[in-house]
């Protein structure tokens, strides 16, 4: 592969990525936010964060064995600790354990 | 906030992306491209989606034209994060356009949790964006120089970004003051991950939660 040719490609990509994460600032840089900027701003993290988990999860082939059960488990598990401990690292470690074995040894 | 808090905010992201950037960096070398690529991907795309589309474009031959409109189309997501941080990074110096260079799904997940003093909220969001990037560049090369050789086996490590999305979720759902974006976003979340094509599902997901958001506006503040 010529050096040009990644090189090139190297620079559209980087500005491309960096044309959509500064697009919203462009936008709305001279106003003041509006009420519904503001409101989608206090409401929409919550939702992109809840459709990233499901984005995490894209992947996995729930129509053959084991059907995602590592991913549900791991899941699971990381939504009881959090809950009952309120300890992130905590939850975070013990489901990627939880998972890493499951789908190394079990599955 | 100090070096330390900041530095374990970061170590779910860590777990993830250093054997996520080691398969990027092994991708790449599969294809015979030297390894100081994968440095300079990492540093001045730093997208990992975006990155992998990258390299299967180079394998297929496409344009330049075509990978910039195809990564453009990928990351469009991304703009929906930076809708999220208008306010937070107007109060910020120059410094800010870093953070908006840097505004992956990750960073912009834990910059949105942390709870930061307005007053160092700046040197720490800076922080926690370089932290990440770091990470990703030190897998991307490693796993580019390294290419085969596996110190041990950590298949599944990467499931730690799942298990860190699924916390943050809690923890947004703990306290937002609207309860119901966060249910519209499970079913819109598991109709997209079953429906939608999986290299389009986030893009239109966010779409469709956004028009939910906006359209019923009125229903999602009644009530609670």
């Amino acid at each position: 592969m010529e050096s040009s040719y990644i090189i090139g490609s190297i620079i559209i990509a980087a500005l491309a990525t960096y044309a959509t994460r500064i697009i919203p600032f462009l936008l709305f840089r001279t106003r003041e936010p509006s009420p519904l900027i503001k409101y989608i701003e206090l409401n929409m993290p919550l939702m992109i964060m809840v459709i990233l988990v499901f984005y995490a999860l894209k992947d996995v082939k729930w129509e053959s064995y084991p059907y995602g059960l590592a991913e549900i488990i791991g899941v699971c598990v990381a939504i009881a600790l959090h809950v009952k401990f309120k300890n992130a690292l905590l939850s975070i470690f013990i489901a990627t354990l939880t998972y890493m074995i499951l789908i190394q040894n079990v599955f | 906030m100090n070096f330390l808090a900041i530095f374990k905010l970061t170590i779910p992201v860590m777990m993830g992306y250093i054997p996520l950037g080691m398969a990027f960096g092994l991708l790449l070398s599969k294809l015979l491209i030297p390894w100081y690529y994968a440095f300079f991907m990492s540093v001045f795309i730093f997208a990992g989606s975006g990155q992998f589309l990258a390299l299967t474009l180079f394998a297929s031959q496409a344009t330049i034209l075509e990978i910039g409109i195809a990564t453009f189309l990928l990351n469009l997501r991304h703009t929906f994060y930076g809708l999220s941080m208008i306010s937070t990074f107007k109060a910020f110096s120059w410094k800010k356009h870093y953070l908006i260079f840097g505004l992956t799904d990750e960073t912009f997940a834990l910059l949105k949790t942390s709870e930061v003093p307005e007053e160092n909220r700046e040197r720490a969001y800076l922080w926690i964006t370089f932290l990440n990037q770091c990470y990703w560049i030190i897998g991307s090369v490693v796993g580019a120089v390294l290419g085969n050789i596996v110190p041990f086996n950590y298949k599944g490590i990467e499931f730690s970004l799942t298990a860190l999305f699924v916390v943050l979720s809690i923890e947004l759902y703990k306290k937002n003051r609207l309860h119901k974006p966060f249910f519209v976003a499970l079913i819109i979340g598991l109709f997209g991950m079953i429906l939608f094509p999986p290299q389009k599902m986030l893009i239109l997901s966010l779409c469709a939660a956004a028009f939910v958001l906006i359209v019923f506006k009125r229903s999602m503040e009644n009530g609670k």
